[in-house]
This record gives C-alpha cells, sequence and structure tokens, in this order.
C-alpha cells in the first residue's frame, strides 16, 4: 500500500478516481477495518496537505466547516454551541479525545457509517464536494444516497433557537463506544427533524416520523420504530435498536411523564451500626501506611522492562499458524515453501517437538504443535522465526496444511448429547461432580417458599493489557533462557522440560514483570512454540501476540449455567438447596476442572440447609479454551445463590440483611465438604457492615430513573486446596552492593507482589521498606514459591518473610559484631542498618552495605520453605484458609434503554492485617470493576466455534465511564487470637460478589433480576416492562 | 517506501519505511522505544498515546508517513534527565498504576489535558479528566488512582 499526498485539489482528484485509491482525512478507521480482515487499498491519498480544515460563519449565519476540519476542531470551535448545540454536544460523544484530534469531518462523511452523521441529518447539513464532472452543492441526505467525488466542506445552517432538539448515542458501554444507534432530533412549531444512524444502522433522515410529530409523542414512537431501519449485530437486535431509538427521541422532543416506581418487595435493612473495628480504606500520599511501589519509577519512565519489550538487533521475530477453525484434521501439512523464503530462519511443526507435544497444568491434553486434530480456532500448527514481522507474516502465509474439517461442538449441550462427536478420546465430559446430602425432596416438600431460576455467566477475557509473549534466547552452554509473562515459572519450567525433552537445569525461565495476568497466564501460552523456534534457529527470537490472536488463543473464564433451586420456611431458613451446574471447557482442560469444582465448593455460598443436592458437568467443546480467571468460579456460583436469598427475602418479606443472617454458618462450623477450615471468619460482620451501609439510604439521582441498592456476601479460598501440591521456598539475602535481597518464584503482574515482598521483610526484619530489594518472577535469580495465583502471594510472601527472618537476622548481627566487635546479642536490625541494642537510637553502627564488604563472598543468606495450609479433605478438593467480603452496589436503570448505570459501590472486606494500603485497595478496587465488566458488558462471543468478539472494538472491558463515580472499601483486619496463618490474600476477593450485588440492586429498582450475564439492555427492558415499570 | 523524518523526543531521526507503517511501530521497532505500548490494533485501548506536536494522538491510528516533519514525544522524552515530570510524579505518588502497561498512554493523556485545559482556561475537574480519558482502558486498577494522580499532577503543572 501507497500513501500519497497531493498538494492541490486537482492532484488529489485525479489521484481519488483511480481504481483502488481511497481519500483519508485522520485515518482512523482504516486499521480498524483492516484489524478486521479488509484488504488496505492499493493506495491511500492522504488530504491532510489541502487545507481545508478551516471551520467559518456561512452567509445564512451558520457555519461552514472544512472536510479536513477535525472533530476536536469542531468541538472546540468558540461559535457552534451557540449556532448549533446540538453537533456540539454531539461531537463530545464520538471515539474519544485521541481520536477526536485526528478523526475529520470528511472522514465522518465519506466514511458514510460515522455516529455525527445523524446530528448533520438533523441540522439539514449540506456538502460541497468537488464532484466527478461538476462542483456539488447538496443536502449531505442525498450526496450520502449517491456519493459523488471529493467533500470539501459542509454548511451546518444555524439551530432554531426554539426548537426543541435532544441528541443520545446509545452504546455498548457508557464512553467510546461502537454505536448501537445514535438519534438527533429537532423540534418547533412549525417542523421538525429526525436523523438516525450510527453503528450498523444506515444514516438516514426519516420524514414519516417527521410527519408524525404533530400528532404527540404516542404517534412519534410507534412511527419511529417502524421506520427506522436497524439490523441485528452480535450484541443488539434491530427491533432493540429501533424501540431505544423511539423512545430516545420521544422522550428527547417531549418529555415523558415518569414511569411509575417499581412495585419491588424487597425490603430496606434496618440501619445498625458498622462492625467494631471496621475501618475505610483511604489511599493517597502522605499517610504512614501509604509506599510508593518498588516498581513505580521504572513503570512511569517506560524502562519497565516488560518482556515483549526487549529488543535486541540479532533477535528474529517469531509468529504463531493458528488453524483458524474450530474442529478439523490436519490432511497435510507442507512448510516446505515458508523455509526457502529470504529472511526466514526456522519453521517449527509438531515434527520438531523432541519430548512431549502436550501440555496443561493438570492435565497434559493441550498440544504444543498441533499434529493431527485442530480442536479450537487459536489451535496452533506452526510457527516460524524470521528477520521482521513482515517476512514472518509472508512465511505464515507460504505454509500450506489442508485439513478436512469435523462437526463442530459449539455448547455443552451438544457435547453431552449422547451421539455427539467426541473431542477427546476419553469422550466429552471433561469432569463430573455430585453431592447429595440430607433428603432434598423432603426439604422441597416442607418448604414455604421455593424459588427457581437458571443463570448463567459469561466467557469473560482476562485482557490484561499486555497479550501474552515474550523472548527466548538459546545460550552457548547448551541452555535456553525462555522469557515470557507468566504466573508460575517454575511450573513453566516444568512443563517446558517436558516438551522440549530438556533438563529443568539447563531451562532457565523469567516470567516477570508482565502486564496483568488475572489467571490468563497461569497456564503456558506461547513459550512451546517460541522455544522451538529459539532452538532451531540457534538465534535469540521474540513473539508477541496481536490483540486479536490473543482473543483467538487465550484461556477464558468457563462460561456456566447454573440451574439453582432454593426453598425455605416461612421465617426464612433454608431447608433445602439443589444445584445444577453445566460449565463449558473448551478444547482442553487446562484448569477448568478445578474451577468447577471450585464453583460447587460455593453452592451453598456461607450459608447453611439441612439438605444438599448438586451436580456438575463440565463439557469439552471447540469455543476456545477456558481455564483460569480470578475468582476460579467462585464468583460465578455466588452470583446464583445471592440473588437466590434475595428473591427469598422478597417472599418472605424479610430484608436482604436479615435473610441472611438468619441464615449464615457459624464460626467453628465445618465447610460445605464437611471439612475443617481456618479460623478468622468474618461472615456476621461482614453482614453488619453491609446493614450499616448508607447506600440503603440513598437518595435518587435528578433524572428520576428507577434506581435500588443491593448486597451480597462472598468469601474467597486461597492457595491451591486440598488436593494439589501446595508448597514453596524463599530466601532471605544480603547482596553485595549492601541490599537485603527477598527472593521468590511469585510474579509481579501489576497486583503489588514487590510491594508486599518489601513490606514483610522489613517488618520481620525491623529494617525499612528501602533496605530491601525484592526479586521474583526468575529462576535462576529465585527459589520456586509456587504459582502466583490462588490469592496465594500474600501468605507466600509472609510466610517466606517470617520463616527466613530470624535465621537471616541472626547471620547479619553475627556479621556486624564481627565487624563492631559489638556482641551479636547486643545488637539489632534498624532502617539503614545494624544498631545497639538498648538505646534509644536508631543510628546504624554499621551499615548494610558495610557489612556486605565485611563479608565479602560469605555473604549471608537464608533460605526457607513452606507449606500452605490444608483442610483434612481428600475425597475431593476444598479450601482451608478464606478470606470475606460483603459487595453493595447502587444503581439506575435507564427506562429509554435498559442500560444499568452503578451510582456508587461499596465492598467490605475482612482478610487479616492489610499488609500494604495500596496493593490490597488496588487488588479490591480492580477487582470490582473486572467484576462490573462480567456483570454487565463483557462476553467472548462465539458461532458454531468462531469468536464474533474479535478485538477490543467489540468485546467491551469497562472504560473510565462504566465505573462508579463513588468507590469505598473498608477493611476488619483482626484476626482470631489463637488464628496462625497471617494476612490473606486479596487478589480474588474484590471480584467475588459484584454481579449478585447489581443484579439485586436492579431487582431492588425494577423488581425482577436479571439472570444471564452481562446482563443486556434488552433483557432489562423486558424485565422493567414485565413489571409495573412502563 | 517513504523517507520518513521527523523529531522524536527533540531529535531528528529518519527513516526508508513501508508507506504502511504506523507511527507506533516506527517508534518501537525502528527507533526502539518500547515505552510506547500496543494492546489493540482498533485504537481502543490508548496504550499508544504519544504527543504529536504536544497534542496526544494515538499512535496505531496514525501512519509515520503522514505525520513525517512533526515533533512526536514519547514517555521516554517526557521527564527532564533524572527529574520527573509531575505528571509521572503523581503517577507513582498516587499508584495510579498496577501492571504499568497502560501507563505510558496514561501519562501523555494526562499532561495533554492538563496543558489544553490550562491554555483554555476552562477547569480540568475530576469530570473533565474522566471526560479525558474515556479513550484510555486500564484493566487493573479501577481508574480511581489514575483520577486522583492526574488531579494532582494538574495542581503541581
Ligand atoms: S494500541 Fe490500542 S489504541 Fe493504540
Ligand atoms: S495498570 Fe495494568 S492496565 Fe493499567
Amino acid at each position: 500500500m501507497k500513501v500519497l499526498r497531493p498538494g492541490t485539489l486537482g492532484e488529489a482528484r485525479a489521484l481519488i478516481a483511480r481504481p483502488g485509491h481511497v481519500a483519508v482525512g485522520g485515518g482512523t478507521v482504516l486499521q480498524l477495518g483492516w484489524a478486521s480482515g479488509a484488504t488496505p487499498p492499493e493506495a491511500l491519498v492522504d488530504l491532510s496537505r489541502l487545507g481545508l480544515g478551516d471551520i467559518a460563519a456561512s452567509a445564512d449565519g451558520g457555519l461552514t466547516i472544512g472536510a479536513a476540519a477535525t472533530l476536536a476542531d469542531i468541538e472546540n470551535d468558540p461559535q457552534l454551541s451557540d449556532t448549533a448545540p446540538l453537533l456540539a454536544r454531539a461531537v463530545r460523544d464520538i471515539g474519544a479525545p485521541g481520536i477526536r484530534r485526528l478523526a475529520t469531518l470528511g472522514g465522518q462523511i465519506g466514511w458514510g457509517a460515522g455516529c455525527l452523521l445523524p446530528a448533520l441529518l438533523a441540522l439539514d447539513a449540506r456538502v460541497f464536494a468537488a464532484g466527478s464532472t461538476d462542483p456539488v452543492d447538496m443536502p449531505l441526505a442525498d450526496w450520502l444516497a449517491a456519493p459523488d467525488g471529493l467533500v470539501l466542506s459542509v454548511t451546518v445552517p444555524p439551530q432554531a433557537p426554539d426548537a426543541t432538539w435532544t441528541w443520545r448515542k446509545i452504546g455498548l458501554r457508557a464512553a467510546f463506544t461502537p454505536s448501537v444507534i445514535a438519534v438527533a432530533g429537532l423540534r418547533s412549531e412549525a417542523s421538525a427533524a429526525l436523523g438516525a444512524g450510527g453503528g450498523p444502522v444506515p444514516p438516514r433522515r426519516l420524514p414519516v416520523s417527521e410527519a408524525a410529530v404533530a400528532e404527540g409523542p404516542e404517534a412519534l414512537r410507534l412511527a419511529l420504530e417502524a421506520e427506522i431501519e436497524a439490523p441485528d449485530c452480535i450484541h443488539r437486535t434491530g427491533r432493540y435498536r429501533a424501540r431505544v431509538a423511539a423512545a430516545a427521541l420521544t422522550r428527547g422532543l417531549f418529555g415523558t411523564p415518569r414511569a411509575p416506581a417499581a412495585e419491588t418487595s424487597l425490603k430496606v435493612p434496618a440501619a445498625e451500626p458498622p462492625p467494631e473495628g471496621l475501618r475505610s480504606l483511604e489511599g493517597g500520599p502522605g499517610g504512614p501506611e501509604w509506599h510508593p511501589r518498588p516498581d513505580g519509577r521504572a513503570k512511569i519512565t517506560g524502562q519497565a522492562g516488560y518482556l515483549t519489550d526487549a529488543r535486541a538487533p540479532d533477535m528474529l521475530v517469531g509468529r504463531i499458524l493458528r488453524a483458524g477453525r474450530p474442529h478439523a484434521r490436519i490432511l497435510s501439512l507442507d512448510t516446505s515453501r515458508a523455509e526457502t523464503l529470504p529472511g526466514v530462519a526456522a519453521v517449527v511443526t509438531h515434527a520438531d517437538v523432541p519430548g512431549l507435544n502436550a501440555f496443561g497444568i493438570m492435565w497434559q491434553d493441550q498440544p504444543a504443535l498441533c499434529h493431527d486434530v485442530i480442536r479450537y480456532e487459536g489451535d496452533p500448527v506452526a510457527a516460524v522465526a524470521a528477520v521482521d514481522e513482515a517476512t514472518a507474516e509472508t512465511a505464515l502465509q507460504a505454509i500450506e496444511v489442508v485439513y478436512e474439517d469435523l462437526p463442530v461442538i459449539a455448547s455443552p449441550a451438544e457435547a453431552l448429547a449422547e451421539d455427539a462427536t467426541r473431542l477427546h478420546q476419553g469422550g466429552n465430559l471433561a469432569a463430573g461432580f455430585d453431592l447429595e446430602r440430607g433428603d432434598v425432596e423432603a426439604g422441597f416438600g416442607a418448604a414455604a417458599h421455593i424459588v427457581e431460576a437458571t443463570y448463567v455467566t459469561p466467557r469473560q477475557m482476562h485482557v490484561f493489557l499486555e497479550t501474552e509473549g515474550g523472548w527466548c534466547a538459546p545460550g552457548d552452554d547448551g541452555t535456553l533462557t525462555v522469557a515470557v509473562g507468566g504466573q508460575h515459572g517454575g511450573r513453566d519450567r516444568e512443563q517446558l522440560a517436558r516438551i522440549l525433552d530438556m533438563p529443568e537445569e539447563r531451562l532457565h525461565v523469567i516470567t516477570s514483570p508482565t502486564g496483568g495476568g488475572f489467571g490468563g497466564k497461569d497456564e503456558l501460552t506461547v513459550q512451546p512454540a517460541l522455544a522451538l523456534l529459539a532452538l532451531k534457529a540457534g538465534r535469540p527470537v521474540r513473539l508477541h501476540l496481536s490483540r486479536a490472536e490473543s482473543v483467538l488463543a487465550g484461556v477464558k473464564r468457563n462460561p456456566m449455567t447454573i440451574r439453582m433451586k432454593t426453598g425455605c420456611d416461612a421465617d426464612g431458613r433454608l431447608l433445602a438447596q439443589e444445584v445444577e451446574l453445566v460449565a463449558d471447557c473448551g478444547a482442553y482442560a487446562s484448569l477448568s476442572p478445578a474451577v468447577a469444582e471450585t464453583a460447587l465448593e460455593h453452592a451453598l455460598g456461607p450459608y447453611l440447609a439441612p439438605a444438599l443436592k448438586t451436580s456438575g458437568r463440565l463439557a469439552y467443546t471447540n469455543n476456545g479454551v477456558g481455564g483460569a480467571f480470578r475468582g476460579f468460579g467462585a464468583n460465578q456460583m455466588t452470583f446464583a445463590i445471592e440473588c437466590q436469598l434475595d428473591r427469598l427475602a422478597a417472599l418472605t418479606g424479610l430484608d436482604p440483611v436479615e435473610i441472611r443472617r438468619r441464615n449464615l454458618r457459624r464460626p467453628g462450623m465445618p465447610g460445605l465438604m464437611g471439612h475443617k477450615v481456618a479460623g478468622s471468619e468474618r461472615l456476621a460482620e461482614m453482614l453488619a457492615a453491609a446493614a450499616a451501609s448508607p447506600l440503603w439510604s440513598a437518595r435518587a439521582g435528578p433524572d428520576g430513573d428507577p434506581e435500588g441498592t443491593g448486597m451480597a456476601l462472598n468469601f474467597q479460598g486461597n492457595g491451591l486446596g486440598s488436593l494439589p501440591q501446595d508448597d514453596g521456598e524463599g530466601e532471605l539475602r544480603l547482596a553485595a552492593d549492601g541490599a537485603i535481597e527477598i527472593a521468590s518464584g511469585l510474579d509481579e503482574m501489576g497486583q503489588g507482589l514487590a510491594t508486599a515482598l518489601q513490606a514483610v521483610g522489613a517488618a520481620r526484619l525491623g529494617c525499612a521498606r528501602s533496605d530491601i530489594r525484592p526479586v521474583y518472577g526468575d529462576t535462576q535469580a529465585a527459589p520456586d514459591s509456587g504459582s502466583t495465583s490462588a490469592s496465594r502471594g500474600t501468605f507466600a510472601a509472609w510466610s517466606i518473610a517470617r520463616g527466613a527472618a530470624p535465621g537471616f537476622a541472626e547471620k547479619v548481627l553475627a556479621l556486624a559484631a564481627d565487624l563492631t566487635g559489638v556482641e551479636a546479642t547486643s545488637l539489632r536490625l534498624v532502617p539503614g542498618g545494624v544498631a545497639v541494642a538498648g538505646t534509644n537510637s536508631d543510628a546504624p553502627i554499621a551499615r548494610f552495605a558495610d557489612l556486605a564488604r565485611h563479608a565479602g563472598t560469605a555473604l549471608p543468606r537464608q533460605k526457607t520453605a513452606f507449606a500452605f495450609p490444608k483442610t483434612d479433605y481428600t475425597d475431593g478438593n476444598a479450601r482451608f484458609i478464606h478470606c470475606y467480603g460483603a459487595t453493595l452496589a447502587r444503581v439506575a436503570v435507564d427506562p429509554v434503554t435498559g442500560e444499568v448505570r452503578l451510582r456508587a459501590l461499596e465492598m467490605h472486606t475482612a482478610a487479616g492485617p492489610v499488609i500494604d494500603l495500596a496493593a490490597y485497595l488496588g487488588q479490591i478496587e480492580g477487582g470490582l470493576i473486572q467484576g462490573l465488566g462480567l456483570t454487565l458488558t463483557e462476553d467472548t462471543l462465539f458461532r458454531e466455534g468462531r469468536v464474533l468478539t474479535t478485538n477490543l472494538d467489540a468485546y467491551m472491558v469497562p472504560s473510565i465511564r462504566d465505573v462508579a463515580p463513588s468507590l469505598r472499601v473498608t477493611a476488619l483486619e483482626d484476626l482470631d487470637a489463637d488464628d496462625p496463618w497471617g494476612p490473606r490474600g486479596v487478589g480474588e476477593l474484590g471480584i467475588g460478589a459484584v454481579t449478585p450485588a447489581i443484579a439485586n440492586a436492579v431487582a431492588a429498582a425494577i423488581g425482577g433480576w436479571p439472570v444471564a450475564a452481562p446482563f443486556s439492555p434488552e433483557a432489562i427492558l423486558e424485565l422493567a416492562t414485565g413489571s409495573a415499570a412502563a | 517506501m517513504a523517507d520518513v523524518a521527523m523529531n522524536v523526543n527533540g531529535e531528528a531521526v529518519r527513516a526508508e519505511l513501508p508507506d504502511n507503517t504506523l507511527l507506533v511501530d516506527f517508534l518501537r521497532e525502528t527507533l526502539g522505544l518500547t515505552g510506547t505500548h500496543v494492546g489493540c490494533e482498533t485504537s481502543q485501548c490508548g496504550a499508544c498515546v504519544v504527543h504529536l506536536d504536544g497534542e496526544a494522538i494515538k499512535s496505531c491510528s496514525v501512519l509515520a508517513a503522514s505525520v513525517a516533519g512533526r515533533a512526536v514525544t514519547t514517555i521516554e522524552g517526557l521527564a527532564d534527565g533524572d527529574a520527573l515530570h509531575p505528571m509521572q510524579a503523581a503517577f507513582n505518588a498516587h499508584h495510579g498504576l498496577q501492571c504499568g502497561f497502560c501507563t505510558p498512554g496514561m501519562i501523555m493523556a494526562g499532561v495533554d489535558m492538563v496543558r489544553r485545559y490550562r491554555a483554555s482556561g476552562e477547569a480540568l475537574d475530576e469530570a473533565a479528566i474522566r471526560h479525558e480519558l474515556e479513550g484510555n482502558i486500564c484493566r487493573c486498577t479501577g481508574y480511581h488512582n489514575i483520577v486522583r494522580a492526574i488531579d494532582a499532577a494538574a495542581k503541581a503543572m
């Protein structure tokens, strides 16, 4: 593709008349097109040198806007808000600031799909263009119908000052969103002008509806619903588009009589004081507990050393060939053409795998490179390493694979059907779990109230901002360094050793820092292909997945369908609970069986019932690969049980706090499996904290939309559980430069491991945080501490410090004694070095650097080992240590669109002492917002085994405008007097109960519970109209 | 191929590039300035935000050749030697980051908005900061500390 930059209009016109030549303004949507598979044109004709960017008053008192004026120019034009306030308002909803600075008006028009068009249409904008033969001056609507030539400017007449006007862009999230539909309208005594468009909706004036305006709001609404031509897309139906557009325009032009408040039978809990010791966590510099991140400076200066940022002159670029089809047999695979391309250094296939061509944390069922069967679109078939990206891409295309497509298993139901095609030798049932305790039938028989619902949770994607990747380099001595962001270097090494048939000692695995993990980098990602390439090429190779490839290849949260039937007596006491879980495993096991089991561990939430029956089925499908994701199944089940409790509250006339209080398990009771659990349970306290929340009595917002407050409790296990091996090692050591290193094989993914290591080290030793250098994420530099998952990092770090500190301190003091002549027993560690004990002075008599120098090569070091405490249960997996939380949400439901807007989120937590305030808060806040995404906007959509939401323009993570303007986090930090297990990890606590808190808040607002997350506005509208709210 | 010359972080740079080279690839691959990140291919995430003649833009959505002759500043060019830019310092002080991958883009967007609002005399209040950050995704923090950091930096700048 060429980029041409004509200097005159004449040249420009001549160029764009040629075939394959496309005019561009800011060019902001071009890449979007290529990313979704469109072929780039032969040439881009860049119009930026033509001028054409002026905005000036027009003869009729309006504005003439040059085609090259950017949307930001328009937004900032001082006259616009007087001349055309509708346009001034609309332009702020297009793209985002960094886009508006590039995107031009001409581009919006030339593209023909910009969501600004409805506003321009309603304002009777005219286009002035250099037509193919003559200059053109015509209404925008006519030009859009038959574009002719190059748009030079657009004239927007002055907006009638007496006109009522409205603008509404409805999107998939609160800001920077593709349009579901955008509408603009003006109404005055004499006339009306209406426009609709945006996204897949063709931009149009709406003449029939304009004529109906005179007949009043209801006639207008009906006319609009009939006239707006709106197709379905993967996210919304055409019917929804037309319906909300009609409602938005009608409401905007006529105002709407208030919908009567919903008849919700949910009671508000009585106010009560919060539990003693609960404190609000307030962040901010200056406080004694607020410490900067040890890795902060590197990250804010662009020097953090992410493994995908490594560049070296001799580094090759690797790429992976993905199957691109959900289920197929490989008939032949020919790489010969790719191998001979100039610039290609290595091509690898399954034939190059020296060891076991399979990986998987639990079971090794996932091929490093496929040899016979493809089981999902992202399955890797081959990989290449070449001198640059373009050559690697060409080489990928030169690989010839012949496939025979096989029947696609697109859902667990299909997978479990009797005659289903088998995806794995053992069949499609990846795992099954059944439990029955007490007499469920008798329980339901005796129940005064029974509620039953089927809850659905999405295939959430981790969307770590740094996609999977890194580099790999063979050493001269037969070693191999693999540097790819991960969550457990030791296990990655073990898996790679098996695949490469290489002793572990020869593998050096680096896994930190990484730009986010959330469970999605727990399993191997690109390491096998990358390692094979580096070995074959004999040179360093780097490889970084594009977002699109990451979407295709990476693990996702297992979608779950949970049918739950819950019965209680007239007083709200639970009598029976029946749970049927069906989960989508995807193509390979990864950690999905453990996820499903964890979900079932939460089948009764933190409540008691005499009878319980659960069944779980995890089925292989061709829908990508499922696996670990923050919450690990617990949050899905919590969604179901916590909504059931509120439904029963409504039926029994109890408030949400009271019904929970009546059913809450009590400290010291066995866990769900009858297993022993650690003390320091704080469920009653969390419930009390929720009861005390000011959100119950929050006042409704000024727009009068229905609002509600909801709550949910949760608990989250720490550690891998009773079955898997769950231990590790760590070390304290004095480095030659005088830094005290605390070394652990855990990973820094952003969660604050480095901070935690510093904090626990300093607290145990008595030195300053700044004396401590955390060392992590590198199998050569730190011992294996197990995985950075399952909220286990906090316990691991705390155990390492606790275990190693006494021995290490003793060695350091002995060294200090030797240096200073003061007896070791009279010395102690202080910030900066060693001081004399028993004096008031903290001034060190020997600094750590002095001690290191004195030690020479005999630097003190102390290793320690720890084992995660486990419960006695071994018939299945269960957790021993937990943390507890209560989440409250305040929401408003938009009666026009069915969108749920978060007004406030509050979370109360009990996880033992907070070892670092900023990290703790960060985990809770980040978890809450990731949970918000799962609840309202996020789902990786599949059809027939193919991903539909291929990139971040279709997969909607929460933008800054989606998060609650008010967010409050509290902590209750005390542990039971005899609790030896220290601070609990809160990496997963925050995400645990957001979904049910929001669902219950929605029910409080509109009287019905959404059951399928993400809650579709369409379903919410149905719920709202199905209840009393009209 | 296009002969592209521009000023990056105060230095004149020049290279022969395929016409369709995106600015972000020119920065990362040709110049090795990997502080500017790529988080998507769809202009969504904002990890790639740099300054073009002082204004924040998404460097994944412009061609290098289209901005020939202009001045680009990346995260690497923001600090004055060892002295952090007040926006950088504020992100550090307020924990406006976790994994840090979005941070360069956030910081560049933050600097730009403070300057622009200052120049126009408008108040950069919390609502304005949130509006300005609509095009920057952070997956780790929940955004609150980012807003606080920009607010604090606005006062310090
Ligand atoms: S890389 Fe995502 S917006 Fe540029
Ligand atoms: S800090 Fe990780 S994406 Fe923002």
